[in-house]
């Protein structure tokens, strides 16, 4: 697709579009890595990295603020156009995601600490664990085809959202059934189900990144689109592009 | 690359998957307008495999596409592309320059205005032309309004003081210069001129009005005050706009073209063409990466 | 000496010299142009002072007296005086002699003499010395003795009142021999005309007659003007007055010959700058008396500038319209490229060149041809076949319109293309941006072309000689006469006046201060053209300020 990598003829302004491309894929390497510290201390329960990953939610914050600002800057000094200008638009969309993520993450991360301080059973978790890993490989392909600007590979990370649902039901009617054995232990469980929403939102959002790599890369809005249409659009795309 | 016919000719098909009519983009923008237009023909300059040498050298490229009636459309490219030439064979004004051979057809509202006895002054007053640096004649305001229609015979005072006002009115100039219109026009701002040529430009009411790069002379404000006009003049004139200024053209035009080395390379919606152009040297000019 | 180089080098690196020297070529032009100026002013503008009347006596027996204008002195080798006759003291090496003017023109020989200063016994400047200027022969100088009316004595206290008379006659019968008299003899000359060609068809006898009893008529307002000029120069005779030379000659002076009496040596200064200035009047406005040596200069002026206003009208036009061919219409090619050449090349031809050519084609040619074609009734004697006033505007014409074309073309170019494509843009062909838009824009140039021919052509005088220009012309080419505009008349001109009064004039001494004035007079003239071409130029440029 015409997504040119030709340099502008202001090195000033690539530097500057450079500049916040990988601002936004160190915010999702930091994002992604809380998650997978999360992960870690609900897998093998470790109190200090979840109330690490707690405390150190503001540093995503910051960076959400200071790449908006760069933002806002580029629009106003550079009036991008066409690539540039989508671009500048995903990464303010995609510093959203990534920053009510982090929130997601801080979340479970809060879930884990109170799961440790009152013993609640690891086995109401094994369900949530498994959906934690999904969302976060989810995740780390949604910014893989952000950073490597593949809408293909975007597309195939927004199939994946319908099985994390899917699976987040599983999840959720296991939840249900352990809260209808033991009305005591409802306290605890209420917490898993609080995880696996969050889960299932950090997936959503996984999904709207993906979908902000498309807009990006391909010039369409596939929002609200059934994926089986995004899917015959790209093809079709690719087989122009092909003939040309 | 070389341009695709297709998109050429149809600045309405840029970019979606079933190809709009134009029709279609303007009942789902301005549902009014689209009434209004399925009763006008919606085509008023049809350029059609146009070519244009200056002596040896080729200037334009078998260049077709439509132009929109009451729609602003911009050219834009490059210094030296072509596209004020382009708008230059509109209103056959290349034909001044000695050594200027043309081929191919430029269709007004349906009528060849290459055709052989094809009275050119007539055309020249139906399609009017604003220059880049504002051309006052050394005359007062009032004559300057009024020169076209003299030209014509007209010089019944009346009729003259009332196209007059009404002209200047169009171009947002009256309220400036109502005290003053027997002074002379020279005595206006770069800006006020600017308007002023507008304003004896469609005195004579012209179907089309050719803008060559109307703004770059001016100052931001005075440029603002001619976007708004055009804005304002394109409820009754079909209004063509060659520009530099990229921004310019996103922000008072419908349709652009965007042209390189003499060939139209791609015309489409000028939202389309600014977030999603199909070409890639579309692309590359408008994000700033050409050369 | 090394300090020294280094400062003259310091010096020239400065860039002073250069300065200097620019400087002082400027200087140099200022001080030949003010210098050329104020000599001829104070040549020429020192002539009408009255000068007072010396008296003379020389050594001799018996002692010979002159009275006159001290003119010039010099100083001579007292050989040469000795050569020439005249006798110098022993061991004077050189002498002083003195110009002595002495008019009475009709009763010496000669009315400038020189005077070696050692023999002069006795100079003085007596009270009761007159100078009489009159009509013909120059000026007396001497003392009037007494009034006569009709050979009666009168007293002589009357004089001043008596010749206001005789003046006041003077100017009637002027007006009755050149307006009157003339328009009939004008009219008389045109019937007689009409008659010969009316014969030559063969007419109706009824015509004939109403001719005859027109001619009649004529004849009759004819005879009665004659018989009232008779009266008045019957009249303008009756006082003389009784003239004495210093020497005692007397005579009588018929007052109808004096235009002026004065003693010189009685007036104050404020009655010599009023006498200066009658005499200046006399000068711009009068016409020329004896040979042109006295009197005014008008009719000069008259025919140079509407010379020079005819030429304009002419060449105006002519250039314009070639320079606009030339500019907007030719193809650019050899061709034009040759036009152009040889149009600027024609500005550096010799004007007597021109002079040459408007007498073959012009006079001969197409006046000859004229007078076949239309004035065949007067021929053999040539109505417009020979030199007049619109040949010679022509001739200028011809000589001065390379200047307007160049002009013209330079303004022509100069026009923004971006005004032209404006105007043809709202409609306009061609012809008509050029003509509504274009042209005027270009009149600031054209009044330059025009400025440049002026100043060529009013100084002009060689060409002329051939094609118009007479030292006295009986009537002003303008007059109340249908149809009132003369082009087939010759006329006086400035120029000419110049070199008639300086190299052809019988009395060498006494025109040099005219020729000095009349210098004075035509820069004087050519000055004011052009200022007032040049305001008018300015005027139009504020108006088309864009275009330069």
């Amino acid at each position: 697709m015409v997504m040119s990598r030709a340099h502008h003829i202001s090195q000033q302004f690539d530097k500057e579009l450079e500049d916040i491309r990988s601002r936004v894929l160190a915010m999702g390497g930091l994002v992604e890595e809380h998650l997978a510290q999360v992960l870690e201390s609900l897998s093998r329960p470790n109190l200090e990295l979840a109330e690490y990953v707690a405390a150190n939610d503001f540093k995503v914050n910051n960076m959400e603020v200071e790449i908006d600002a760069e933002c806002t800057a580029i629009l106003l000094r550079r009036q991008p156009a066409a690539g540039d200008l989508r671009l500048v638009l995903a990464i303010s969309k995609v510093i959203t995601d990534l920053e009510r993520i982090g929130d997601e993450t801080k979340k479970v991360a809060r879930v884990v600490t109170n799961m440790i301080n009152t013993g609640s059973p690891r086995s109401y978790y094994v369900g949530v664990l498994s959906m934690g890993h999904h969302v976060r490989r989810m995740l780390r392909a949604a910014l893989d085809a952000f950073a490597r600007m593949d809408s293909r590979a975007a597309l195939a990370v927004a199939h994946e959202d319908p099985e994390v649902d899917k699976e987040m039901e599983a999840v959720m009617r296991q939840l249900i059934t352990y809260m209808m054995e033991d009305p005591r232990c409802i306290r605890g469980v209420l917490d898993a189900i609080l995880a696996v929403r969050a889960f299932e939102r950090i997936g959503d959002h996984a999904d709207n990144i993906c979908e902000n790599a498309i807009f990006m890369v391909e010039g369409k809005d596939v929002r609200h689109v059934a994926l089986e249409q995004i899917e015959q659009e790209l093809n079709r795309r690719h087989d122009d592009a092909q003939s040309h | 690359m070389r341009p695709n016919n297709r998109l050429n000719t149809e600045p309405d098909t840029a970019m979606s998957d079933t190809p709009l009519s134009l029709a279609q983009v303007v009942a789902e923008t301005h549902p009014a307008r689209a009434a209004e237009d399925a009763k006008n023909p919606r085509e008023c300059l049809k350029i059609d495999n146009l070519s244009l040498f200056y002596g040896e050298k080729q200037a334009l490229f078998n260049v077709s596409m439509s132009i929109p009636e009451k729609r602003v459309t911009a050219f834009i490219g490059p210094s030296g592309c072509g596209k004020s030439t382009l708008l230059r064979c509109c209103n056959r004004l290349n034909e001044l320059i000695d050594g200027v051979r043309i081929e191919g057809a430029i269709n007004l509202l349906g009528e060849n205005i290459y055709a052989p006895g094809m009275d050119i002054a007539n055309l020249r007053r139906r399609v009017g032309m604003v220059f880049q640096k504002p051309n006052p004649f050394p005359k007062s305001i009032y004559e300057n309004v009024a020169y076209g229609l003299r030209i014509q015979g007209i010089s019944n005072r009346r009729v003259l003081d009332r196209a007059v006002e009404s002209a200047l009115r169009g171009a947002a100039l009256w309220d400036e210069v109502r005290d003053r219109v027997h002074e002379s026009a020279l005595g206006l701002s770069g800006g006020q001129q600017q308007r002023l040529v507008i304003a004896r430009a469609i005195a004579i009411e012209p179907e089309v009005l050719l803008l060559d790069e109307p703004a770059s002379a001016l100052d931001p404000i005075s440029t603002l005050k001619i976007e708004e006009l055009i804005y304002e003049l394109k409820a009754n004139y079909t209004i063509v706009i060659v520009t530099h200024n990229m921004q310019q053209a996103a922000r008072v035009s419908d349709y652009t073209a965007f042209m390189y080395m003499g060939n139209l390379v791609e015309v489409g919606e000028t939202k389309t063409l600014f977030t999603t152009p199909r070409q890639k040297q579309t692309e590359d000019y408008i994000t700033g990466r050409y050369g | 000496m090394s300090a020294m180089r280094n400062h003259f080098q310091q010096w020239m690196n400065s860039g002073s010299p250069w300065v200097w020297f620019t400087a002082g070529a400027v200087s140099l032009s200022l001080v030949m142009v003010f210098g050329l100026l104020g000599l001829i002013a104070g040549n020429g503008l020192g002539h009408f002072w009255p000068s007072r009347l010396a008296l003379v006596e020389l050594e001799g027996e018996p002692p010979v007296l002159m009275l006159g204008e001290l003119a010039d002195h010099e100083t001579v080798a007292a050989s040469r005086v000795r050569d020439g006759g005249g006798t110098v003291p022993e061991g004077a090496t050189v002498v002083k002699r003195l110009l002595l003017k002495r008019g009475n023109r009709d009763l010496n020989e000669q009315d400038f003499v020189w005077i070696n200063a050692p023999s002069i016994k006795r100079l003085e400047y007596p009270t009761d010395v007159v100078a009489i200027e009159r009509r013909e022969w120059g000026n007396l100088y001497g003392r009037i003795k007494g009034l006569t009316e009709n050979d009666q004595p009168v007293p002589a206290t009357e004089l001043p009142a008596r010749l206001d008379r005789a003046l006041a006659l003077r100017e009637d019968i002027d007006h009755l021999e050149k307006e009157e008299i003339g328009a009939v003899n004008y009219q008389i000359e045109r019937l007689r005309l009409r008659e010969k060609a009316a014969r030559k068809r063969g007419i109706a006898e009824a015509e004939l007659e109403a001719l005859v009893a027109e001619k009649a008529a004529l004849e009759a307002s004819y005879q009665a003007l004659a018989t009232k000029l008779q009266t008045l120069n019957a009249e303008i005779g009756r006082d003389k007055m009784l003239f004495e030379t210093i020497t005692g000659e007397q005579r009588p002076v018929a007052l109808s010959k004096v235009v002026r009496v004065y003693a010189p040596n009685q007036l104050s200064t404020g009655e010599k700058a009023a006498h200066y200035l009658r005499k200046l009047r006399e000068f711009i406005a009068e016409q020329p008396r004896e040979a042109n040596t006295e009197g005014g200069v008008y009719p000069a002026i008259f025919g140079t500038v509407l010379l020079v206003v005819i030429m304009s009208v002419f060449v105006t036009p002519l250039g314009v319209i070639a320079a606009v061919y030339l500019r907007e219409y030719a193809k650019p090619g050899p061709v034009t490229s040759a036009i152009r050449i040889a149009v600027n090349n024609l500005a550096g031809v010799p004007s007597v060149v021109y002079g040459v050519f408007g007498f073959g084609f012009f006079v001969y040619l197409v006046g000859g041809s004229l007078d076949q074609a239309f004035f065949a009734d007067a021929l053999p004697s040539p109505t417009v076949g020979t030199p007049g006033l619109l040949w010679s505007a022509l001739t200028l014409t011809l000589l001065t319109v390379p200047v307007v074309i160049v002009a013209t073309e330079e303004g022509l170019t100069r026009i923004p293309r971006a005004i032209r494509e404006g105007s043809l843009a709202l409609g306009a062909t061609k012809a008509e941006t050029l003509w509504r838009t274009v042209l005027p824009m270009a009149t600031p140039a054209m009044m330059t072309g025009l400025i440049l021919a002026v100043a060529r052509a009013a100084g002009e005088v060689a060409p002329l000689m051939m094609v118009g220009v007479v030292k006295l012309a009986p009537a002003l080419p303008l007059d109340g006469n249908f149809p009132y505009l003369h082009l087939e008349r010759k006329f006086m001109h400035l120029g000419f006046h110049i070199y008639d009064v300086g190299f052809q004039s019988p009395n060498v001494e006494a025109a040099r201060p005219l020729v000095y004035s009349t210098a004075l007079l035509l820069v004087f003239i050519i000055m004011s053209l052009n200022l007032a071409a040049i305001r008018l130029r300015n005027r139009l440029r504020e108006k088309y300020n864009a275009a330069e």
